[in-house]
């Protein structure tokens, strides 16, 4: 599985990061977790509005600071 | 002479002591926390996918310019968040007007900034800017979009609908969602007002009684949570860099004091207006920050400062720095880049000298 988090930096989409990690090692889950910090390749992705996450390629959120716990709903 | 460079460095400090002493005590408690509350209510309960839907290039110009020019004040408080969406914006089909008319009134009109520019420099300046930076949005819009009418036709015309994100908000009656935003402005008004204490708390005191009420029977848990979140968010990303670099536009006035500036930007010419917003457009200056730099380092506050270069330089100040254009210029494309630059420093120079002459 792999789980993208767009984010130029701003202090929202580190948290996101930091829920994810956090989601992800409750979970237990093997992960690749990728970082697009690039705004172009932010836009390309279709994400209007930052911090968003994708899963497997699919944006599942964005202009949201998601919780852990909706970060595991998400992955299950 | 040990004792006189610490007699020198001891008034620096103390300037800057009283720059956050002047520049906070009197507005903290009225102005900046009700304003914090309000913004955060707006990055919390406004559904930006429902305002987004507005921009897309199929949209009528009648429709999506204002949109797009008073969107600023509801979307974001601060370029960071202006610029992913922007980029969205230009890249996938919305139209080049109201992505450039966004980029500019995003951080040009906020709630933040309006109020506390009328809070500190006089509601006068407070309320040109609001109107001033609406107007120059739809200029931008409409100049950007009849110079660059190619790039909407070749853009892909994919909806701004199918990229916006999920629509969970329970529904409520607009009466209580006008009457909640309406409480929070009443709050912001009287607070800034003119009237005595007592009655000041009065009001005060019972609209936010009012506030809560509508939230325990109308809001869920999370809902309220959502907003304290983003309050407290916006507070901590925004607030300690006030203070430290109101802290230090004291110290820099002591050094080089607003007399300094009267050649240059004491008048409301031409020339001063052209210089306040070339200052605008260069200098980065973080969210609010504005306010004490045009009132103390150039003495707006001291009567130095001319309305017009106040005005330019608060108009293209928020929108454009330096490294602000360094990440537009990564965006756009060149000509369009640099067309935005010119139309907002030529229009910020006009809108300020405009105001020199009907204010002086």
């Amino acid at each position: 599985m792999k789980i993208e988090i767009f984010g130029t930096g701003c202090r929202k989409c580190k948290k996101l990061e930091r829920n994810v990690e956090t989601a992800v090692k409750e979970l237990d889950l093997k992960v690749n977790i990728e970082k697009v910090r690039d705004i172009n390749e932010i836009a390309s992705r279709g994400v209007m509005m930052t911090p968003a996450i994708a899963v497997d390629g699919e944006v599942k959120a964005s202009g949201k600071l998601l919780r852990p716990e909706d970060i595991k709903k998400l992955l299950k | 002479m040990g004792l006189n460079m610490l007699d020198i460095l001891y008034a620096a400090l103390m300037s800057g002591v009283t720059a956050v002493y002047h520049y906070l005590s009197e507005h903290v408690l009225t102005c900046l926390i009700p304003a914090f509350f309000m913004a955060g209510a707006i990055a919390a309960f406004v559904k930006k996918e429902a305002i987004l839907k507005y921009f897309g290039p199929k949209v009528k110009k009648s429709i999506s310019y204002p949109i797009a020019s008073i969107s600023g004040a509801i979307l974001a408080v601060c370029s960071c968040t202006i610029l992913p969406l922007f980029a969205g914006l230009y890249k996938k089909g919305s139209g080049i007007g109201p992505a450039t008319a966004f980029l500019y009134s995003g951080p040009a009109i906020n709630v933040l900034a309006i109020v506390y520019t009328a809070n500190v420099l006089g509601y006068q300046l407070g309320l040109a800017r609001a109107v001033a930076a609406i107007a120059m949005a739809f200029v931008i819009a409409s100049v950007m979009s009849y110079v660059f009418k190619n790039h909407d036709s070749e853009n892909d015309l994919k909806s701004v609908n199918d990229i916006a994100g999920d629509d969970t908000e329970p529904e409520r009656p607009l009466w209580i969602k006008l009457s909640f935003f309406g409480s929070l402005v009443g709050i912001l008004v009287f607070g800034a007002s003119g009237l005595g204490w007592v009655p000041k708390l009065a009001v005060v005191y019972v609209l936010t009684l009012f506030v809560s009420v509508i939230l325990i029977y109308h809001y869920e848990r999370h809902e309220v949570t959502q907003w304290g979140y983003e309050t407290w968010d916006l507070t901590v990303k925004i607030f300690p860099v006030l203070i430290a670099g109101t802290f230090i536009v004291g110290v820099i006035a002591h050094i080089l004091p607003p007399e300094t500036f009267r050649p240059y930007l004491g008048n409301n010419d031409l020339g001063s207006a052209f210089l306040g917003a070339v200052i605008g457009a260069i200098l980065y200056m973080p969210t609010l920050l504005e306010v004490p730099i045009i009132g103390t380092t150039f003495g707006y506050s001291s009567g130095i400062m001319g309305d017009a270069p106040a005005l330019s330089l608060l108009l293209a100040g928020p929108s454009l720095s330096l490294p602000n254009m360094i990440v537009l210029f990564r965006i756009m494309e060149f000509k369009q880049w640099l067309a935005y630059i010119v139309i907002v420093v030529a229009l910020s120079t006009l809108m300020g000298f405009t105001y020199g002459l009907i204010v002086g």
